[in-house]
C-alpha cells in the first residue's frame, strides 16, 4: 500500500498506515490510515463490524496486522503484545473493564509496576488529587460500578504516563452524571497533551468532547477532520454507505399490503426487564417490523427476554393471542416463536458439528425428529430443504460448520429457527458480519417468509437494511421506544437520528 | 473411494490397529497369552474398566469429568455384602438397593454440577471422598471385619460371573457387548445422545435450542454412576467378596480410556466405539506386560499413565496453530 | 482498628473461626482435647498437609489444579529416604529431592501452560507415571532404616509443644504470604486467576506465571516429602496416596476459590490444620477415625458448592445492575418515569 514518508508523520504521535487484518475470510480492515497529534481527542465512530476495534486491538498489540505499519512520533514500532504497547505508552481502556475482582482498586492499578508500593501510592494519590477523584483506594474492585470501573482503568492509564489513551464506547454503561465527570477528565487529559482516541456510538459526545472525528465503515475510514469541521447532521450522512443507489428487489412492489385490521400476532405491553423498559409494540401477520437503535440500546435484551433467557421484570408478551410470558425457551420455541442470535458463535452454532446437526437442533424436542430414536431420515430431509432454499454452500450435510464462511452459517441458524415453523420469527443483527453476496441471499429468504405469512421482528443497526425489509420501524433508545416510522417514514435519515436520539439531545443540550 | 480413505485414516481403526498390534506383540513373546481360556479370562481384571468408561464417555462429551465413578464400585460392592448378610435380603435385592444408591450418589453429584454450576472436577473429587467414605459407613454395619470382606454369597449370585456362553464367552464380555450396544444407541442414535452432543459443544447455543442442558448434564453423572454400580455387582459375584475398597485405583484407567478413545476433553466430541476399544487396549496392556514381559503389575500405572499424556500431548501439539501451518507446507511441498 | 476490620473481611478469617468454634465444640464434649500438647499434636500433624496445601495453592491460584502432588510426595520421599538410607549427606538428599519436585512441576507446568491440556487431566496423567516409579525405583520395598538423627528430628520441640518442623513451616508461610502480597510478582498468581484476560492487559506473562506456580507447587510437595520420610520413618510404595486430595481440600476449607484468583496462603494452612484434625477429632468424639474422608467430603462440597452459588448469584447482580443503569439513562435524560 502507500508507503507514506516517516518525515512525514514525525509530528503524529500515532500514525497508523495502511493497516489489513483478515480473520479467515472475512476481511476486517481494508487499509487503514489514522493520525493521532498530542493533546488531540479523536473519536471514532461507526457501526457494529466496521472494524474499529479490531483496529484498537491491533493497536494494543493483541493482534498483529496482516500489512500495514504504526509509527510513534516518525519511529516505526512493532507491537507485538500487549507488554510492549504498554511501554510504548499506550493504553486502552476497554468496553468491558478488565479489572481483578478479587482485588482492591490500589491493587488493581498498581500491578505490574517496578517501584516501590510506598513510592506508587504517592504517586497514585497525586495523580487522583491532579484530576481531582475520590475514591477509596481499599475498596474490591468486584464492588465497583462500572463507571467506578472505568475510572479505574484510566487511573491505571495515566499511572503508565499513557501518551495514547485509548476510551472503548466508555459511556455506554454510564449514568448522565457519571459520562459528565468521564468527560471533565478527558478534557483534563487533553489539556496535558495526552492523545485520546474516543470510541463512541453517541454523536452528541462527539461534539462535547473531541477535536477531531473519524468515521469508519467496513473496514475503512470513510470520513475524517476536524470536528469544527461538521454537523451532526452530517456525521449522519457519512455513517451512511455512500452507494445508496443500489437498486430495491423487486419483491417489494409485489409485497401485498399488511392488514392492520387484523389482531396483532405479537404483541407487547409495558414488557420490562433488564435492560429495557415499559417496551409497548404490535407486530402483525405477514409484517416485517423493523427495530432499529445503535449497539447496547437493550434490543437484544428485549428479544433474549421474550425468548425465555432472562427475568421478566413487568409486563406481558401475548403470542397469537396466548399470554407467553415468563415462558421457558422450550416452551416458547413451542408456542410459536424463534430467535436468530446476535452472536451466532456465542449463541448460535454448534462449530465442531456438521451442517445437519446445525439445522434441527432446535427440532430436538419435537416429535418429528422421533421419540426416542433420532430420525435422521428427517434430519436429511430438512437439512436439505433448508440446504436448497437458501442456497447454502456446503459440501455436504457432514460438513463441520466451523469450516463454512459467515454467510452460510448465518443461513443454517435462520433455517434452524424456521424449522420450528413458528409464527413470529426475531432476527437479531441477520446479516452482521456476512459478505455482501450472502446479504443478498438472507434478504431473499426474509422476503420469502413474509410471503409465507412469517411475521418478523427485524433487530437490526444496520439502516440500510432496515429501511430495505421493514414494513414499519420502531426505535429503540436507552431501553425504551423513542419514535416509530410508518412505511413512508422510513428512510435512514430518519431512523439514524432517531437511533442517536439526536432531537432529545437537542432539547436536553439546550 | 471417499468412504474408504475415511474409514482408514478413523480413530477408531488406529485403536482397533493398536488392539491388533498388542495380541501379535504379546501372542509373539509368550504364546500363552493367546490361549483362548487365558485370554478370556483376563476378561475380569479389567472389566469394570470397560463397563464405566463407556459411560463416563458421556460425561466428559458434555465437557465435564467424572472421577468419583471408582468410589461407587466400592459403595456398590459393601452395600450388597452387607444389605444380603447383615440386612437380610435377598442378593438380588440387595443389588437392587446398591444400584439405587449408585443412582442417588450420580444424581447429587450431577445436581451440585449442573444446576449450582460447580466444577465437575471438584464435586466428583468431593464425591469421591464422599462414597467411599458411605462405603466404610455401610461396612461398619457388617459383623464382618471391613478388611476381611464379606464373602459367600449364594451361587446363582456368583453365576453373572461365572457364566460362559458356549462354554467359553465370559458373561463379563457378553454384558460388555450388551453394555456397548446400549451406550451405542443412546449417544448415537438416540435424540437424548444428540442432546449430550450439543450440550457439550456449545451449552448456550443449546439453551437457545430449547434444550434443558442443566438435566441433560445431570444425567450423564447417573448414567455413570449405574455403569460404576453395575461393574461393582460384576466384580462382586467374581471376586465373590464384597469390599468397600474395590475398585479404587481405576480412575486413571477409566480417564485414560475415554480420552484414548477420542472423546475430546473439552467436551463436544467422543464415541462409544472409540471408548470399548481403547479400553480394551489398556485391558490387554494390563493384562499383556505381566504375563509376558514379567512386568510387575504394580508398575502398570506407568504406562497407562504415559499413554494418557501422549495422547493429550500430542493432540494439543497437533492443533497449535504453528503446527497446522507446518503441516500445510508439508502437504504443498 | 482499620486493620481488624480488614481482617474479619478476609476469607481466612472464617476459616480461622470455624478452626476455633470447631476446637472449642471437641473440648466441651471432651476437656481432654483442649490440652496445650493436644493441641499442638493437631498443628505438629498438620506439618505435612501444610506444605502440600501451601504448594497446591499456587496450582489454584492461577486457576488450574495439579493432582499429582501426592505421587510426588511419595516418589521424591522414597528417593530422599534411600539416599539418607544409603548414607548420603543431608544436603545432598535434600537437594535431590526438592529438584525432582520441581522437576515434576516443570513437566506439569509445560504441559497446562503450554499445551493448554486441561490441568486435571494432565496432572492424573503425571500422578498415574510418578505412582508406577515409585514401584520401579523401590522394587515396591519399603524404604526403612533411615538414619535416627533424621527420624528424630521430627519431633525436636522449638517452641513449647510445636516442632521445629511446625514452627519454621509456619514462620515460611507467613513469609510467604508477605512476599505474595507486597511483592509485584508475588501479586502475578492471582491476578492470572483473577482475570486472565486482564492480566495480559496489563503485560504480565501468563504462561511463565503459570509454569512458575507449578514448579512451586512440585517443589512444595518435595519439601513436604522430606518432612513425611522424617516423621514417618518409613516410606512404603503407597505413601502420599491420595494426599493430593487433602491438600486441595485443605485449599477449600481454607477459603481460596478453586476458580481462582482468591485466598492466601495463610487460609491454605488453617486449612490444613483443620483437615488434619478430623481424624484426632473424631476419636476424641468417640467415633472411629475411619470417617475422617467422608466429613472431608462433606466439609469439601459444602463449601465448594456454597462459593459457586455465593459467586454466580454476585456476577449475576453486576450484570442485572449494569443493564438497568443503561436502561435508567433515558429516564435520567428525560427526567421522566421511574427506573
Amino acid at each position: 500500500m502507500q508507503k507514506s514518508g516517516a518525515s512525514n508523520s514525525e509530528k503524529y504521535l500515532l500514525s497508523i498506515r495502511g493497516i489489513r487484518k483478515a480473520f479467515g475470510l472475512n476481511q476486517v480492515l481494508k487499509g487503514i490510515n489514522l493520525e493521532l497529534k498530542e493533546g488531540e481527542v479523536l473519536s471514532l465512530i461507526g457501526g457494529n463490524g466496521a472494524g474499529k476495534s479490531t483496529l484498537m486491538k491491533i493497536i494494543m498489540g493483541i493482534y498483529q496486522p496482516d500489512d500495514g505499519a504504526i509509527y510513534m512520533k516518525g519511529e516505526e514500532v512493532h507491537l507485538t503484545k500487549p507488554s510492549v504497547a504498554l511501554a510504548h505508552g499506550i493504553y486502552m481502556v476497554p468496553q468491558e473493564p478488565m479489572l481483578f475482582p478479587n482485588m482492591t482498586v490500589e491493587e488493581n492499578i498498581v500491578i505490574g509496576f517496578e517501584e516501590k508500593p510506598a513510592e506508587l501510592h504517592k504517586r497514585l494519590v497525586e495523580q487522583m488529587k491532579e484530576v481531582g477523584w475520590e475514591m477509596d483506594l481499599n475498596r474490591k474492585a468486584s464492588s465497583l460500578s462500572i463507571a467506578e470501573q472505568q475510572l479505574v482503568e484510566i487511573l491505571r492509564g495515566l499511572l503508565r504516563q499513557a501518551k495514547i489513551l485509548i476510551l472503548d464506547e466508555p459511556t455506554s454503561a454510564l449514568t448522565f452524571d457519571e459520562a459528565e465527570s468521564l468527560f471533565k477528565c478527558v478534557a483534563d487529559l487533553r489539556a496535558k497533551g495526552i492523545g485520546i482516541i474516543y470510541i463512541t456510538h453517541r454523536l452528541a459526545e462527539v461534539f462535547e468532547i473531541s477535536t477531531s472525528v473519524a468515521i469508519m465503515r467496513d473496514g475503512v475510514i470513510t470520513l475524517s477532520g476536524l470536528v469544527s469541521e461538521f454537523t451532526k447532521e452530517a456525521l449522519v450522512k457519512g455513517l451512511l454507505p455512500a452507494n445508496s443507489d443500489k437498486d430495491k428487489e423487486e419483491d417489494q412492489e409485489q409485497a401485498k399490503a399488511i392488514d392492520y385490521s387484523q389482531p396483532p400476532v405479537l404483541e407487547l405491553q409495558d414488557y420490562s426487564g433488564y435492560g429495557f423498559n415499559n417496551i409497548s409494540l404490535k407486530l402483525y401477520p405477514g409484517e416485517i417490523l423493523g427495530v432499529a437503535g445503535v449497539v447496547g440500546a437493550g434490543r437484544t435484551e428485549l428479544a433474549t427476554t421474550i425468548f425465555g433467557r432472562d427475568k421478566v421484570l413487568g409486563g406481558k408478551v401475548y403470542l397469537d393471542g396466548k399470554d407467553i410470558t415468563g415462558f421457558s425457551t422450550k416452551k416458547v420455541l413451542e408456542a410459536g416463536l424463534n430467535y436468530v442470535p446476535e452472536d451466532r458463535h456465542l449463541h448460535g452454532l454448534f462449530k465442531i458439528a456438521d451442517v445437519a446437526v446445525n439445522t434441527t437442533s432446535a427440532l430436538l424436542s419435537e416429535k418429528c425428529m422421533g421419540r426416542f430414536f433420532l430420525n435422521k431420515k428427517k434430519e436429511r430431509e430438512v437439512t436439505q430443504k433448508y440446504i436448497d432454499d437458501f442456497r447454502i454452500k456446503v459440501t455436504g450435510q457432514s460438513q463441520l460448520t466451523g469450516s463454512l464462511s459467515g454467510g452460510n452459517q448465518q443461513k443454517i441458524v435462520i433455517g434452524r429457527s424456521l424449522s420450528t415453523a413458528p409464527k413470529v420469527v426475531i432476527l437479531d443483527e441477520p446479516t452482521r458480519g456476512i459478505d455482501a453476496g450472502a446479504r443478498g441471499d438472507v434478504y431473499k429468504i426474509i422476503h420469502q417468509l413474509r410471503r409465507q405469512g412469517v411475521s418478523v421482528l427485524l433487530i437490526s443497526s444496520d439502516m440500510e437494511e432496515i429501511v430495505e425489509l421493514s414494513d414499519r420501524v420502531v426505535s429503540v433508545f436507552q431501553g425504551r421506544i423513542n419514535a416509530e416510522f410508518g412505511k413512508g417514514d422510513i428512510n435512514q435519515d430518519n431512523l439514524m437520528a432517531a437511533a442517536f436520539d439526536v432531537k432529545t439531545e437537542k432539547e436536553v443540550g439546550a | 473411494m471417499n468412504k474408504i480413505k475415511k474409514i482408514v485414516v478413523n480413530w477408531e481403526t488406529f485403536l482397533l490397529a493398536l488392539l491388533i498390534l498388542e495380541f501379535v506383540v504379546f501372542g509373539a513373546k509368550n504364546a500363552k497369552f493367546l490361549m483362548p481360556r487365558v485370554l478370556l479370562a483376563s476378561v475380569n481384571d479389567f472389566i469394570a474398566i470397560c463397563f464405566i468408561a463407556l459411560f463416563v464417555t458421556f460425561v466428559m462429551i458434555t465437557g465435564g469429568i467424572d472421577i468419583q465413578a471408582a468410589s461407587i464400585v466400592g459403595l456398590t460392592s459393601i452395600i450388597i455384602g452387607v444389605g444380603w448378610q447383615d440386612g437380610g435380603m435377598n442378593i438380588w435385592t440387595a443389588a437392587a438397593v446398591a444400584i439405587i444408591a449408585a443412582i442417588v450418589c450420580g444424581a447429587l453429584s450431577g445436581f451440585f454440577i449442573a444446576y449450582c454450576g460447580v466444577q465437575a472436577m471438584v464435586v466428583t473429587l468431593g464425591g469421591s471422598f464422599l462414597y467411599a467414605g458411605f462405603a466404610l459407613l455401610v461396612s461398619n454395619f457388617s459383623a464382618t471385619e471391613a478388611y476381611q470382606g464379606i464373602s459367600g454369597f449364594p451361587d446363582d449370585f456368583k453365576i453373572i460371573s461365572k457364566f460362559k456362553l458356549f462354554g467359553v464367552i465370559p458373561s463379563q464380555l457378553i454384558a460388555f457387548l450388551v453394555l456397548i450396544i446400549i451406550a451405542y444407541i443412546l449417544l448415537h442414535k438416540s435424540k437424548y445422545g444428540r442432546s449430550i452432543f450439543l450440550v457439550g459443544i456449545n451449552q448456550e447455543a443449546a439453551e437457545y435450542s430449547g434444550i434443558n442442558t442443566r438435566l441433560v448434564i445431570m444425567s450423564t453423572y447417573i448414567l455413570s454412576a449405574i455403569s460404576a454400580a453395575l461393574a461393582g455387582i460384576m466384580l462382586t459375584s467374581y471376586l465373590g467378596t464384597a469390599k468397600s475398597d474395590l475398585g479404587s485405583n481405576l480412575t486413571l484407567n477409566i480417564i485414560t480410556a475415554v480420552v484414548l478413545g477420542g472423546t475430546l476433553s473439552t467436551g463436544g466430541k467422543g464415541s462409544v466405539i472409540g471408548t470399548a476399544l481403547a479400553s480394551l487396549v489398556i485391558g490387554i496392556l494390563r493384562f499383556g506386560l505381566p504375563l509376558c514381559f514379567k512386568v510387575n503389575t504394580q508398575y502398570l500405572d506407568i504406562p497407562v499413565g504415559i499413554l494418557l499424556l501422549v495422547v493429550v500431548i500430542g493432540r494439543a501439539v497437533l492443533s497449535r496453530p504453528e503446527t497446522a501451518a507446518l503441516l500445510k507446507k508439508f502437504k504443498k511441498d | 482498628m482499620k486493620y481488624i476490620k480488614k481482617l474479619t473481611k478476609a476469607r481466612e478469617f472464617s476459616s480461622l473461626l470455624f478452626l476455633i468454634i470447631l476446637f472449642a465444640i471437641v473440648g466441651c464434649i471432651n476437656s481432654s482435647f483442649l490440652t496445650p500438647s493436644s493441641i499442638a499434636a493437631c498443628f505438629n500433624d498438620s506439618v505435612v498437609f501444610t506444605l502440600l496445601a501451601v504448594g497446591m495453592a499456587f496450582a489454584i491460584f492461577i486457576g488450574e489444579i495439579d493432582v499429582s502432588v501426592g505421587a510426588n510426595l511419595g516418589f521424591t520421599a522414597s528417593v530422599v529416604g534411600s539416599l539418607l538410607r544409603d548414607g548420603h549427606s543431608w544436603v545432598f538428599a535434600f537437594g535431590v529431592g526438592i529438584l525432582i519436585g520441581a522437576l515434576i512441576g516443570l513437566i506439569n507446568g509445560w504441559g497446562v501452560a503450554v499445551l493448554n491440556i486441561p490441568s486435571l487431566i494432565f496432572t492424573l496423567g503425571t500422578n498415574g507415571v510418578l505412582r508406577g516409579l515409585i514401584y520401579v525405583y523401590t522394587d515396591g520395598a519399603w524404604v526403612e532404616n533411615l538414619p535416627a538423627a533424621f527420624t528424630a528430628f521430627a519431633s525436636k520441640p522449638l517452641i513449647g509443644d510445636l516442632t521445629i518442623f511446625y514452627s519454621v513451616t509456619i514462620v515460611a508461610v507467613i513469609v510467604i504470604h508477605i512476599l505474595l502480597t507486597r511483592t509485584k510478582k508475588g501479586k502475578y498468581f492471582i491476578a492470572v486467576g483473577d482475570n486472565a484476560g486482564g492480566a495480559t492487559l496489563v503485560g504480565i506473562p501468563t504462561v511463565q506465571t503459570k509454569i512458575v506456580a507449578y514448579v512451586l507447587c512440585g517443589i512444595f510437595a518435595a519439601i513436604a516429602s522430606i518432612l513425611y520420610a522424617s516423621r514417618i520413618g518409613f516410606i512404603t510404595a503407597i505413601a502420599g496416596n491420595g494426599y493430593e486430595m487433602k491438600a486441595i481440600a485443605a485449599c477449600v476449607i481454607g477459603g481460596i476459590s478453586l476458580s481462582g484468583g482468591l485466598g492466601s496462603v495463610i487460609g491454605a494452612s488453617i486449612g490444613a490444620i483443620i483437615m488434619s484434625s478430623v481424624s484426632r477429632i473424631l476419636v476424641f468424639m468417640g467415633f472411629s477415625s475411619d470417617y475422617d474422608n467422608t466429613i472431608t467430603g462433606i466439609m469439601l462440597i459444602t463449601i465448594v458448592v456454597l462459593d459457586a452459588l455465593m459467586q454466580r448469584h454476585a456476577a449475576e447482580r453486576i450484570r442485572r445492575e449494569r443493564l438497568l443503569n443503561r436502561a435508567a439513562n433515558s429516564a435520567d435524560n428525560k427526567g421522566g418515569e421511574k427506573a
